[in-house]
């Protein structure tokens, strides 16, 4: 760790008010651990390339008149490579000057042939808003010799007829490529029988169900591209991931070319990590993280450092927002300083944010990660992330709103008590070395895969040799055939159903079901009011009757929920207690793909299970005392799936040898799974919401032995009662057919373990808390401390190295 | 690798394969109807073998089966002597479309067209199974229906239609402009073989038929306007959200015999169409000798007004109005007539009809305004004006009180009476602009009083400026040059 003095060569100015900053911190909590990473990343020269000589003369002007007459050698790099024929994906942070290297060599195609095409996906509406500004800025430059227009869900009708003919260059998202291009392509002919280049912006956020989706939209997209005649190229963008190359290849089935050097100029900046300091060693307490993320942007702004700071909720942006704003109250007759920005704020207040932020009139701004990607809003002096994003390319996303083009900025980010925040404040090398993080997805999810094969049929028909990716379609379409959605006339598959079938189709999830919840008081004009939606596999543990749903901060009563209708009707009430849905799940292994005998002993496998689980009841649980006050039980539908699975069995002989009780034992196995669960997530850059977590009892076909409602009201009875033999810990994708997590999770399963142990053994509590193994009780004591001993024999190897592990293979 | 997952057992097990609750509902409606067979998605394996007959529903329709280079399709003609041929009047047909050809009046050129779809959404996944096209032969109608048995047929359908099409290049439809022809170009794009076939003209009877039947019928489906209008009675017709599943039945084996309501629809819907263009047409040549009530001669106006011929629209309504209306309607023949009268300079009759218009509705305060900026900018009469905004806003008052009014109309009409009025008492507190105004701008324009002009301009403007009607200038407040 770098002392401060180190720090002390330069000193511009946003470094000596954070420099002094962390003087007071320091001298306030001696002896805590509350700084744990200070790191200066010193500024870098920008790596000039002259413009190559086959961009038209015209572009060039356009560009050198912007104030750009070379370029950065990935800039260079790339568009070379595009010039060559390859498909790209470059990687590189924020403000690096990515757009260039696809606006470049479209717009030079386009210059060259007037009628060339490109379609630009990004993943939300803002950007292409954004991009929209930029070409068409441009294109004043090239006195309007070509057309750029967004297309998404706003579009006015009128204007969608000379998009349609016109425009050389369409910005959508991809939604509305599924369900609003590709359906009727024969509109889009021109745009298709010329299409020259697809660019997929910040393909980091295409993983899990939403890249497994678009992987298929994509297929639906090179079909009919080839239908009209056309090939194109693609350019990908990303933030910095583990595997660009894979990600981008799978998403496009194609050879891809990574570019991921980074000729561009950054500006000094330090990047601190600060752990709020301990409360209650005992049960893992720490300050609260929104008052110490708010302490430290009130001094930044004090020191008049435009500064951005990141919850990672809604509720939260309000939050900070009052704090800051009463601290920083505006002059009198001028705006005020500090202003929010999240989701359901309207476009046009967003617009007026992000130039007051651009030309400074703005000083401070509170965001959620509605600002995390590419919206330019100028660069800012300081960053204040308070909790972790969730993942490392989001949060150098997020500190790199700080200092986008030169001059010196700081990053701070201030962990909350949730495990993640804590292994990453604990580990900054894990954060500051090369990026463990991957992207993955299933594009052969059968149930995506199915839903997507219908559009396509819908869109054209399907020749019995056709693949999608590696899958023969032949034996698909006899299936969907024999339920009557397609028609075999001339070899080819017809569509011959009456619907649409891409409406009944949500990118976002893998089935488009959702319940909608209904604020039946009428309280605001008499009429029953929708308030929300919660896809269809929570509902059951968020919204079943009497559960209590939190929806902006107001508590309501769920009184009643139709499952066929898909609605929850709820009143608001206020009550000093929240409920806990108590879910029996059991897992059934189906295949084992692989399967591996580990240190412990132990066994590493995945493989395809069969999930079953009930809602069967729930607790209430008071707030902020944590106390169970009472509970209730449910009859709930079951809901099976078949999906893919990681699992790990703990051999007899392991939990033998362990010098524990019976029952420290059986908490030191669900302390386990809980922590596994959380480092998974981290390593797939996945939401806690994409993992299931489960313990079977091995052999497989006896998965469930225990009684199961009466461990999951009564915990502490069951492990006596009861012992597991060999105990499998399953790590699930929480969606129907797998999203492609559990292979790459068995990969890297030394690593999970490696650095969940580290977890465990760097967390300050003494017998376990919410960071580590979980919550515990007093019937449950030396959880920690056998989760600890169960995880330093499976990784025995890796003590005696000592250091940090490198992925296994 | 992937190709693990595809197991027969679990692919079933999948939602993707199941129907939404939506198309079982339909399903159901289907078998009430006794229309379709109870099954909806399954399909029976005794269905699939009937698929060997191909040529069972040409004989019992006694359709042909026919060729061209790509392949087989059944074509079916019959001719009827209802509806008789009719030789339309060119001025008829400009009032529906002000720049068609002269060709468009040769009904020999004229192809009637109707197609029935496997959807209604739209989109490259819908095909038209059966185009139905006729034309005048002999006095009468000739139809000749184009279909498809399997989608496989579809290239050799749209060769036979174009053929047809490029005979005849005026194309005459119901609602064919946004829903039969965008459809049949994606389809002939789908081919990418056969060229789209572009009409002469298309001329889409849809919107001349709302505007003249709207208001009586509510609705003007094609079937509805036959039995209203033309006194027909079409029998047991086929409800035509159920064609899709005819035809999708028929392709999965089903008994062709169901297909035979279809295929009558369909030449109904032609029939139809041509005795409605035929009455619409003469309507529109002769509305005064033709018009069956107030209300026709009321639509024929309203088509000729927005064509321009508005001594024959001013004609109509009076016509109209004098004849039998329903209250709604007779307050918008009113409300139309007064605009023509305003337009045309006829200030009597126009302040006569906004007279009697005005009161507590809609279309009453819209009088009211229409009286007060008359007498405000025309008359110039600035005290009269203001009792008629001052009576508005007494008469809106009441309604409020009596709660004869929304809470949101009221205050978007109190607001612009409010204004009108506030300004309308400057007005009369400064008359010497006003005075200036007209007298300078009507002043002759010679060179040496050009000073005096541009006095009187920038009076104006002050005047415009402090009545707001620079900047909010609406079409209502720019009155023709008398």
């Amino acid at each position: 760790m770098p002392t401060l003095e180190s720090l002390a060569r330069r000193r511009p100015t946003s470094l000596e008010v954070i420099h002094q900053l962390l003087s007071s911190l320091v001298a306030r909590y001696r002896g805590e651990e509350v700084l744990t990473a200070v790191r200066q990343i010193p500024a870098r020269e920008a790596n000039f390339r002259p413009l190559p000589s086959w961009v038209t003369s015209a572009l060039a002007e356009a560009y050198r008149a912007k104030g750009i007459a070379r370029l950065y050698s990935h800039q260079a790099k790339s568009i070379e490579l595009v010039r060559g024929g390859a498909n790209i994906v470059v990687v590189t942070p924020t403000a690096s000057g990515k757009t260039l290297c696809y606006n470049l060599p479209v717009l030079n195609a386009i210059m060259e042939d007037s009628d060339s095409r490109a379609l630009y996906l990004f993943p939300t509406k803002a950007l292409a808003q954004d991009q929209l500004a930029e070409l068409q800025d441009i294109g004043k430059r090239l006195s309007d010799s070509f057309a750029v227009f967004t297309y998404d869900g706003d579009t006015p009708n009128d204007a969608r007829k000379a998009i349609r003919e016109r425009g050389n260059i369409v910005l959508t998202n991809p939604d509305m490529l599924h369900t609003g291009i590709l359906p009727h392509h024969t509109k889009w002919m021109r745009l298709f029988e010329k299409l020259r280049f697809i660019v997929l912006d910040e393909v980091h956020i295409y993983r899990g169900v939403f890249g497994s989706h678009l992987a298929n939209v994509l297929r639906r997209l090179k079909r009919v591209a080839r239908f009209y005649g056309s090939d194109p190229q693609f350019i990908c963008s990303t933030a910095t991931i583990a595997n660009p190359g894979e990600l981008a290849s799978q998403l496009i089935e194609k050879p891809v070319e990574v570019v991921d050097e980074d000729g561009a100029p950054a500006g000094e900046k330090l990047f601190v990590f600060y752990n709020p300091p301990l409360v209650n060693r005992n049960l893992g307490i720490r300050r609260s993280y929104i008052n110490q993320a708010t302490r430290v942007a009130k001094e930044l702004l004090a020191q008049n450092l435009q500064t951005i700071v990141f919850v990672n909720s809604r509720l939260h942006t309000e939050v900070l927002l009052t704090y800051l704003q009463q601290a920083n109250l505006p002059k009198p007759g001028k705006p005020d300083p500090i202003c929010g920005y999240r989701g359901g704020y309207l476009p046009g207040e967003r617009r007026e944010i992000e130039r007051g932020l651009r030309d400074g009139r703005i000083l401070g701004v509170v965001a959620t990660n509605a600002l995390e990607l590419g919206i330019d809003i100028g660069c800012l002096d300081a960053c204040v992330m308070a909790g972790y994003p969730g993942s490392i390319a989001s949060t150098w996303q997020r500190a790199g709103r700080a200092g986008r083009r030169s001059g010196s900025s700081c990053a701070v980010f201030v962990a909350s008590s949730a495990p993640l925040d804590q292994f990453i404040v604990r580990h900054p090398e894990y954060f500051f070395g090369r990026s463990p993080e991957q992207a993955h997805i299933q594009p052969d999810n059968l149930e995506i895969l199915v839903n997507h094969l219908k559009c396509a049929a819908f869109e054209l028909p399907i020749s019995p040799d056709e693949r999608f990716g590696s899958v023969d379609l032949a034996e698909l379409c006899e299936q969907l055939g024999e339920v009557g959605f397609l028609d075999q006339s001339g070899g080819n598959w017809h569509w011959i159903d009456e619907a649409y079938p891409a409406d009944a189709i949500s990118l976002r999830s893998v089935t488009s079901d959702n319940v909608v919840i209904i604020d039946s008081s009428g309280k605001d004009n008499g009429k029953p009011e929708v308030i929300g939606e919660v896809d269809f596999s929570s509902a059951l543990t968020t919204v079943h009757p009497k559960a209590i749903y939190i929806h902006q901060g107001q508590q309501y009563h769920v009184e009643q929920l139709d499952f066929d209708k898909r609605k929850a009707y709820v009143k608001p009430v206020k009550v000093d207690y929240f409920t806990d849905a108590i879910r029996y799940t059991e897992v059934r292994v189906l295949d084992i793909a692989e399967e591996q005998r580990i240190q412990g002993p132990a066994v590493r496998a995945q493989g395809d299970v069969l999930v079953r689980s009930q809602v069967v009841g729930f607790k209430k649980i008071k707030f902020f005392t944590n106390e169970n006050v009472g509970s209730g039980r449910l009859e709930l539908a079951e809901n099976e799936m078949h999906t893919t699975a990681f699992w790990l069995t703990l051999g007899h002989s392991l939990l033998l040898d362990l010098p524990f009780s019976l029952s420290q034992r059986q908490n030191g196995i669900f302390g386990l799974l809980y922590v596994l669960g959380s480092m998974a997530t981290l390593l797939m850059m996945c939401d806690r919401r994409d993992l299931g977590t489960a313990i079977g009892e091995r052999p497989p076909g006896a998965a469930s032995e225990i009684d199961w409602e009466e461990f999951a009201t009564s915990p502490p009875k069951i492990t006596q009662a009861k012992e597991f033999f060999e105990p499998n810990l399953y790590i699930y994708d929480a969606y129907p057919g797998g999203i492609g997590f559990s292979e790459p999770l068995y990969r890297v399963s030394n690593m999970l373990l490696n650095s969940t142990r580290e977890l465990i053994g760097s967390c300050p509590c003494e017998i376990g808390c919410p960071s580590c193994v979980g919550p515990t009780q007093e019937a449950s004591e030396g959880t920690k401390e056998v989760t600890f001993e169960i995880l330093t024999r499976l990784t025995r190897e890796a003590r005696l190295v000592a250091t940090r592990t490198a992925e296994t293979e | 690798m992937s190709m693990r997952y595809v197991s027969l057992e679990r692919v079933r097990g999948l939602k993707a394969f199941q129907r939404s609750a939506l198309s079982r509902s339909q399903g159901s409606a289907g078998a009430c109807q006794g229309c379709l067979s109870s099954g909806t998605g399954e399909l029976p394996a005794r269905m699939r073998a009937l698929r060997n007959q191909p040529d069972r529903l040409a004989e019992i329709l006694g359709a042909t089966r026919k060729r061209n280079q790509y392949g087989d399709y059944l074509s079916l003609r019959c001719w009827c002597a209802q509806p008789a041929r009719y030789l339309p009047d060119i001025a008829a047909l400009r009032l529906l479309m002000a720049q068609a050809p002269d060709e468009i009046g040769n009904p020999d050129h004229w192809l009637f067209l109707d197609t029935e779809t496997t959807g209604l959404a739209g989109g490259s996944g819908t095909y038209a199974f059966l185009v139905g096209v006729g034309w005048w032969e002999g006095g009468g109608l000739e139809i000749e229906q184009f279909f498809m048995r399997e989608c496989s047929e579809e290239r050799a359908l749209l060769l036979a239609l174009r053929e047809r099409i490029l005979e005849r290049p005026v194309l005459i439809t119901f609602n064919g402009k946004s829903f039969d022809w965008p459809l049949l170009e994606t389809r002939y794009r789908m081919s990418r073989k056969i060229s789209v076939p572009t009409p002469r003209v298309h001329l889409d009877f849809l919107h001349p038929a709302r505007t003249l039947w709207r208001l009586r019928l509510g609705s003007v489906r094609l079937s509805e306007l036959e039995s209203h209008v033309l006194g027909w009675d079409r029998g047991c017709d086929v409800l035509t959200d159920l064609i899709p599943r005819i035809y999708f039945d028929f392709i999965r084996g089903g008994p062709p015999e169901r297909l035979i309501p279809v295929f009558h629809h369909n030449q109904m819907d032609l029939r139809g169409l041509a005795a409605l263009s035929t009455r619409i047409l003469s309507l529109l040549s002769n509305a005064e000798n033709l018009g069956q009530d107030g209300m026709e001669l009321f639509g024929v106006s309203r088509i000729c007004e927005k064509q321009g011929e508005h001594t024959r629209a001013r004609h109509l309504y009076e016509k109209s109005i004098a004849s039998f209306l329903p209250r709604e309607t007779d307050r918008a023949a009113r409300r139309s007539l007064a605009r023509l009268a305003k337009r045309q300079g006829d200030f009597d009759l126009a302040c006569e009809l906004w007279r009697e218009a005005a009161g507590n509705s809609r279309q009453g305060y819209e009088a009211y305004e229409q009286l007060a900026i008359y007498y405000e900018h025309k008359a110039r009469d600035t005290e009269e004006a203001r009792h008629i905004v001052r009576q508005a806003l007494d008469e809106l008052g009441r309604a409020n009180q009596m709660g004869d009014i929304t809470p949101a109309a009221y205050r978007e009409i109190k607001a612009r009476f409010d204004y009108r009025i506030q300004r309308l008492e400057r007005k009369s507190r400064r008359p010497l602009l006003d005075l200036m105004a007209p007298q300078a701008s009507r002043a002759r324009p010679t060179a040496h009083d050009q000073a005096a002009r541009q006095a009187g301009q920038s009076a104006e403007q002050i005047r415009r400026r402090i009545d707001g009607t620079l900047t909010n200038s609406s079409v209502d407040e720019q009155w023709p040059q008398a």
